[in-house]
C-alpha cells in the first residue's frame, strides 16, 4: 500500500487527494445549482418521496458511524480503562468530522438552510426532529471541546490543552447523554409513520433498537478507521485493543437479535417474515449480514486476532447495519402519492436517487476523508500509540 | 370524537362528477400557480368485475385533523390549529425540513421543489380558506361545487348528516363515515360507494399517528437527567475504586521495600 496522503509545500498532490478534491468540486457545483434553481433541479425527490438518499446516507448513516466517539470517551473517561487511550483521539476525530458532514449535508437538504438556527428560538417540544437538531448542535460543541486539546497540542499551546483536560469530565458525560438521546431519537423520528413504515421495521421500541445497533456500528467503525489509517499512514495497529472491542460485538448484536425478534413475536409480525417479497429479502439480508454473521464470526478468537480478520468483520457489520438505516428511512417507507391519491406502492410512483444527489453526498464524504487525513498528518491524533503495537 | 366543536367539510363520492371546478376555484381564491394545486381530484377508474362495475372520483385536500400530526412533527412550530378548525402553516417560521410531509399520513403538505434560495421554497397546503370563513363565507371549493358533493358546516352537524344519508340509502353507501374517528377525527368527512381503500385512503386507527412519538418525547428529558446521574455516579464510583486500588498497591509496594530495607 504505497498510497499516501500528502499536501507538502511544493503542492504535490497524490492521486487519492486529487480524486477527493475533484469529488468535492463537483459537489460544490451541484450544491450551487440546487441553491439557485431548487432541490428539484438536481434531485429525484418529490412530494411522494420528500426524503431520500441524503437523509438515509448523510443523516442516518453519518450519525450512526459517528457513535465510536462517545463509546471511546465513555470507556476511557467514565470506566477509566486507560489502555484504550490510543483509540480515543481517532474516534473523537471521526465523530467530530462525521457530525460536521451531517450538518453540511443538512444545509443542502433543508429548504431554508439560512434558518437552521430557528430551532433555537422557535421550539416545538413534541417534535423528534427538534430533539435531533438540538442534540446535533450541542454534541458538535461537546466534540469540539473534546477534540480541542489535540489542536492545542498540535500548535504547542500546552497550557490550553491541560486547562481543557482538567474540566473534561462534565463534557464527556454530557456527550454520552447527548449521543444516547441522539442515536435513539433517529429511530424515534420514524415513530410518526406507523401507517407508512413496513411492520417488519415499525415498532414503538425503534429508539432502543437504534441505540443498540449504533453501538455495534461504532465499535466496527473504530476497527475500520484504525485498520485503514494503520495501512495508509504506516503506523502500528493496536490489534490487542481492537480484539477486545471485536469481542464485545457478538454480545451487542446478540442482544439486538433477541430484542428484534422478541418484539416481532410480541407484535404478532412473524407472518411478514417470509411473505413480504422484497421486504422479506431486505429484512433477512440486514439480519444475516449485520447481526447473525458478526455474532458467529467474532465469536472465534482467530478472526479477532488477525488484522485482516478484524477489518473484514467490521466491514460486514457496517454493511448490514447501514442497510438497516436505509431500510428504515427509505426502502421500507411507503408514502401516499398525493397526485393520484394512492399510496405509492399502488400508484407506481417510485424514487431512485439522481446522480447529482449522490454526487453531493460523495463530495461531502470526500471532504471528511481529506480532513481526517490532514488532521492525522498535522495534529497529534495518533501520538499516544503504544510502543509494542504491531507494525503493518 | 363526535363532540368536536368546529367547522368541517363533508365529501360525498357518490355525488362527485369529476368536473374539477373545485381545483380551479381554489387556485383562483388562493392565487396558486397554474402548475400547482392545493386540491386534487383523483379519478380511480373502474372498480369491480363486470357487470358489477363502479366508477369513483375523490376530492382530496388537507384533512384538517383534530390532532394534527404535522403540527406535532414540525421542529419550529410552523403549524397551528385554529379553534374553529383550520390547520394553518406559517411560512415565516419554516426551515424546509419536510418532516411534516413524512408525518402526515395523508401526504398532504407539498413542497416547492422548483424554488431556490432567492424565491424561497416553502410548504403549501389547503388552509380551509380562513379569509372566507372570517367573512361568513364557505371555502372556495365548497362554494363552487355544482353537485354539492362538497358541503361545509359545523362538524357535529355534518357527522349527523352523513349518517342520515347512509340510513336513507344503505344500498348506495359503504356504512362508514371516513374521518369521524380516523387519526383522532378529521375535519374532512368522506362518504363513499366503493371501499375507502379503493379511494387510496390509508387504513388508520382512532389515535393519531403522532401518539407514540409524542409519548417518547415526553419521557426524553427525565430519561436524559436520569441517565446523566447514573453516568456521573458510575464515573465517581469507578474513580474512587481505582484510587483505592492504587493506594493499596502503593501500600503493598512500600511494605515490600521496607522489608527489603530491613
Amino acid at each position: 500500500m504505497k498510497m499516501q496522503i500528502a499536501i507538502n509545500r511544493r503542492l504535490q498532490v497524490s492521486p487519492l487527494v486529487a480524486v477527493l478534491l475533484t469529488l468535492m468540486g463537483i459537489a460544490f457545483v451541484v450544491a450551487m445549482v440546487r441553491y439557485i434553481y431548487g432541490i428539484g433541479a438536481i434531485s429525484n425527490l418529490s412530494n411522494s418521496y420528500p426524503w431520500g438518499f441524503w437523509i438515509s446516507f448523510d443523516l442516518f448513516t453519518g450519525v450512526a458511524i459517528s457513535s465510536g466517539g462517545f463509546l471511546m470517551a465513555a470507556t476511557v473517561y467514565i470506566f477509566e480503562l486507560k489502555q484504550f487511550k490510543p483509540l480515543l483521539r481517532p474516534s473523537i476525530l471521526t465523530a467530530f468530522l462525521g457530525y460536521i458532514m451531517v450538518v453540511i449535508a443538512l444545509l443542502v437538504d433543508l429548504g431554508h438552510p439560512e434558518r437552521i438556527w430557528y430551532m433555537m428560538i422557535h421550539m416545538n417540544p413534541t417534535s423528534v426532529l427538534l430533539e435531533i437538531g438540538i442534540c446535533v448542535m450541542t454534541y458538535l460543541t461537546v466534540l469540539a471541546i473534546e477534540f480541542a486539546p489535540v489542536v492545542f497540542e498540535g500548535i504547542k499551546w500546552q497550557k490550553f490543552a491541560h486547562f481543557i483536560h482538567r474540566f473534561i469530565m462534565p463534557f464527556v458525560i454530557l456527550g454520552v447523554v447527548l449521543s444516547t438521546l441522539h442515536q435513539s431519537s433517529l429511530g424515534s423520528l420514524l415513530l410518526i409513520q406507523p401507517a407508512k413504515l413496513y411492520p417488519l421495521w415499525w415498532t414503538p421500541i425503534l429508539p432502543i433498537l437504534f441505540f443498540v445497533s449504533a453501538v455495534s456500528i461504532g465499535l466496527s467503525m473504530i476497527i475500520l478507521e484504525s485498520s485503514l489509517s494503520a495501512r495508509y499512514f504506516h503506523r502500528g495497529l493496536e490489534t490487542h485493543l481492537l480484539e477486545k472491542l471485536a469481542g464485545v460485538i457478538p454480545i451487542v448484536v446478540g442482544t439486538y437479535l433477541i430484542i428484534r425478534f422478541a418484539q416481532l413475536g410480541l407484535a404478532g409480525d412473524y407472518k411478514y417474515l417470509f411473505s413480504s417479497g422484497l421486504m422479506s429479502v431486505l429484512f433477512w439480508t440486514e439480519i444475516l449480514v449485520g447481526s447473525v454473521f458478526p455474532l458467529v464470526y467474532f465469536s472465534f478468537r482467530k478472526n479477532r486476532q488477525s488484522a485482516n480478520g478484524l477489518l473484514f468483520g467490521a466491514i460486514v457489520v457496517l454493511l448490514g447495519m447501514i442497510l438497516n438505516r436505509f431500510d428504515v428511512s427509505w426502502f421500507a417507507v411507503r408514502h401516499p402519492d398525493p397526485l393520484t391519491y394512492l399510496p405509492t406502492f399502488m400508484s407506481g410512483a417510485h424514487y431512485v436517487p439522481s446522480l447529482p444527489e449522490v454526487a453531493v453526498s460523495l463530495g461531502i464524504f470526500s471532504a471528511g476523508i481529506l480532513a481526517f487525513g490532514l488532521a492525522a498528518k498535522y495534529l497529534p491524533v495518533f501520538e499516544e500509540e503504544e510502543p509494542h503495537a504491531e507494525k503493518l | 370524537m363526535t363532540d368536536i366543536q368546529h367547522k368541517a367539510f363533508l365529501f360525498d363520492a357518490t355525488r362527485c362528477i369529476d368536473c374539477r371546478a373545485c381545483m380551479v376555484a381554489c387556485s383562483v381564491e388562493n392565487k396558486i400557480d397554474m402548475d400547482k394545486t392545493r386540491i386534487w381530484v383523483a379519478g380511480v377508474g373502474l372498480i369491480g368485475q363486470y357487470p358489477e362495475l363502479k366508477r369513483a372520483s375523490m376530492v382530496y385536500h388537507c384533512m384538517h385533523c383534530n390532532e394534527p400530526d404535522c403540527l406535532s412533527a414540525c421542529p419550529v412550530g410552523a403549524y397551528s390549529k385554529r379553534n374553529d378548525g383550520p390547520v394553518l402553516y406559517n411560512k415565516d417560521k419554516c426551515i424546509g425540513c419536510r418532516y411534516c410531509m413524512n408525518a402526515c399520513p395523508f401526504g398532504v403538505p407539498h413542497f416547492d421543489w422548483d424554488k431556490g434560495l432567492i424565491d424561497g421554497a416553502f410548504i403549501d397546503k389547503c388552509t380551509m380558506c380562513p379569509q372566507r370563513i372570517d367573512k361568513g363565507l364557505e371555502p372556495a371549493c365548497v362554494a363552487t361545487c355544482p353537485t354539492d358533493a362538497l358541503v361545509f358546516g359545523e362538524r357535529a352537524d355534518l357527522v349527523k348528516e352523513a349518517h342520515a344519508r347512509i340510513q336513507a340509502h344503505p344500498e348506495r353507501y359503504v356504512d362508514h363515515v371516513y374521518g369521524e374517528f380516523e387519526n383522532g377525527g378529521t375535519s374532512y368527512l368522506i362518504l363513499s360507494h366503493v371501499p375507502f381503500a379503493e379511494l387510496g385512503l390509508p387504513n388508520l386507527g382512532e389515535r393519531p399517528v403522532k401518539d407514540v412519538s409524542e409519548k417518547v418525547m415526553e419521557i426524553t428529558i427525565p430519561f436524559a437527567l436520569g441517565w446523566g446521574t447514573v453516568l456521573t455516579g458510575t464515573a465517581v464510583a469507578v474513580h474512587l475504586l481505582n484510587q483505592k486500588k492504587a493506594a493499596k498497591a502503593k501500600k503493598v509496594e512500600e511494605e515490600q521495600t521496607e522489608e527489603a530495607v530491613k
